[in-house]
């Protein structure tokens, strides 16, 4: 870009005839204009002329250099230097060619970002209350180890199992961290130990009693080996069923002190509690249709199973099964209707029904035709003032252009006359309107 | 000093009415601002000069929010003072 540059004469014979004063008035008036400006600025002051800018004095530090011959340091005086602001209207012309063009955010790599976030939003979700579960699960197991220690009672073993293998397959139904991966295994292998654990028992548990339900106890670690090696998810009902049958398996429990007895029932109902409450959880938290589903039919079962067991337990524990089946009504409703509240609330008047309707394009100002490196925006900026209601032109004139950023040269383009209120620049409604018809267009 | 001090101090010194003065700078704001759009230097004896520059698009990354925002080209107005006025100016005793 070669600049031509213009002298002072020049700019002196350019005012003398734009005023229609004579060359030394002119010459006189910019001598004295600079030498106002000059004065200004050396009492210290600024200096603002109207609709060009602002000069103003800016203090530079001394500072240390080096030269680059001999190697020697020396030091740069401090000095004053003009600065020179130039006012909006100034920039706004200077800048005419570039004023149609708009920071952009990139979109790739805007998208990538977002998503990463509403994973990792999701994946807490999930987490959370598989957390909170896993902890309270594992206080469990600690106290209930220490039952086990005391009793040797093969009813806290399957329920333990139950309770790891319960999380296992919960954890193994989500896609989860790595670290969760780590605890499945872990718990893995605590099964095993169970396993064998009750194996020694099985023994203990044949002398002791010969029920029906005791064999059907035997036969559950085969359940679990199952459902962690294939992930086949096992209706819960079924586990439910199971530990209630164990619950009402109480002649057996009578070879226990009374107070074990009692600690072991509120245990086994802490565990039926949390294992309903991780149902639940799931059913809210999982967005995955199939799972949910699935799932829906689990958990009449369960309900089933939690009022039988209610009706039959409640006279031990009264005060401690209310909170079981409160959460599952409330959160559902609120969404929807959170909706219903939004859509209902839309406001309607004039402007909105000026937006809402088709424009229909009759009436035109303008015709014009397209010049290379020309721009729709750069148009509407000429015509409405604004550049962002380029949408208009763009669907006044919709069939002859295929892409509105890539428009032949030649191309005739009419430009609509509009309702005074659609391009109300100073109405941010408007601009509203126009960006979103802006996305429309450009994908 | 604001537009109307410069007016009534260059009034004063060109001994002329201070409507003519305003018209006159008008005219001269006017004159510079064209010039300057169609992208020449403009050079005021022992003052300095007016240039327009152009600034290259740019990436920029939001510190915080890691968004990449690209920034468009832009044309501004530089000033560049002369050596005189920098002459001039190291009469000002610095404070501080």
């Amino acid at each position: 870009m070669i600049k031509e540059k213009i002298s002072s004469q020049e700019i002196i014979d350019l005012i003398a005839s734009k005023a229609s004063v004579s060359k030394r008035a002119a010459e006189e008036f910019l001598k004295v204009m600079i030498a106002s400006v000059e004065e200004g600025l050396l009492a210290g002051e600024t200096v603002k002329i109207k609709n060009f800018g602002t000069f103003k004095l800016q203090w530079n530090e001394p500072r240390k250099s080096v030269n680059v011959q001999t190697g020697d340091e020396i030091k740069l005086a401090g000095y004053y230097k003009v600065v020179f602001i130039p006012d909006s209207a100034l920039r706004e012309q200077v800048n005419e060619p570039f004023a149609h063009l708009e920071p952009v955010e990139l979109d790739v790599e805007n998208n990538v970002l977002t998503k990463k976030n509403e994973f990792v939003e999701e994946s807490e979700l999930v987490q959370d209350p598989l957390r909170i579960f896993n902890e309270q699960a594992s206080e469990i197991k600690n106290l209930l180890s220490e039952i086990q220690a005391l009793s040797a009672s093969p009813v806290s073993v399957i329920s333990e199992e139950k309770v790891s293998s319960e999380t296992i397959h919960e954890e193994e139904n989500t896609t989860e961290p790595t670290n969760d991966k780590e605890k499945i295994s872990g718990l893995i292998q605590q099964n095993q130990e169970f396993e064998d654990t009750l194996e020694q028992d099985d023994v203990k548990l044949i002398v002791e009693n010969k029920t029906d339900q005791q064999i059907g106890m035997q036969e559950l670690p085969e359940n679990d080996k199952e459902k962690v090696d294939e992930i086949i998810s096992v209706p819960s009902h079924n586990e439910e069923t199971q530990l209630f049958s164990e619950l009402e398996a109480t002649p057996y429990l009578e070879n226990i002190k009374p107070v074990k007895k009692r600690r072991i029932w509120l245990w086994s109902m802490i565990i039926l509690f949390l294992l309903v409450g991780s149902g639940t959880l799931y059913y809210l938290y999982t967005s995955d249709s199939e799972f949910s589903k699935k799932y829906s039919i689990n958990k009449i079962s369960e309900n089933i199973s939690i009022s039988e067991m209610i009706n039959s337990v409640s006279k031990w524990f009264a005060p401690a099964e209310k909170p079981v089946s409160k959460p599952v009504t409330i959160v559902i409703p609120k969404d929807t209707t959170a909706l219903d509240s939004i859509s209902e609330n839309q406001s309607v008047d004039s402007l909105q029904i000026l937006f809402d309707n088709p424009r229909v394009y009759t009436d035109f100002i303008a015709l014009e035709r397209f010049k290379p490196g020309n721009r729709l925006t750069i148009l509407s900026k000429r015509y409405y003032g604004n550049k962002d209601f380029w949408v208009y032109i763009y669907e006044a004139n919709k069939e002859r252009i295929s892409d509105p950023d890539n428009i032949a040269a030649g191309t005739l383009i009419r430009i609509p006359k509009l309702d005074s209120k659609l391009i109300d620049a100073s109405n941010p409604r408007c601009i509203e309107k126009a960006k979103e018809l802006h996305d429309i267009y450009i994908k | 000093m604001n537009n109307k001090e410069l007016i009534a101090s260059m009034a004063v010194k060109m001994n002329a009415p201070k409507s003519l003065v305003a018209v006159l700078l008008e005219t001269t704001v006017a004159t510079c601002t064209e010039l300057l759009v169609d992208e020449k230097t403009i050079g005021f004896q022992s003052f300095g000069n007016f240039e327009v520059r152009k600034k290259d698009e740019r990436l920029s990354v939001h510190p915080s929010t890691q968004i990449r925002t690209l920034i468009p080209p832009k044309l501004v107005v530089n000033f560049k003072q002369s050596n005189i006025l920098k002459e001039k100016l190291k009469d000002i005793p610095h404070h501080d």
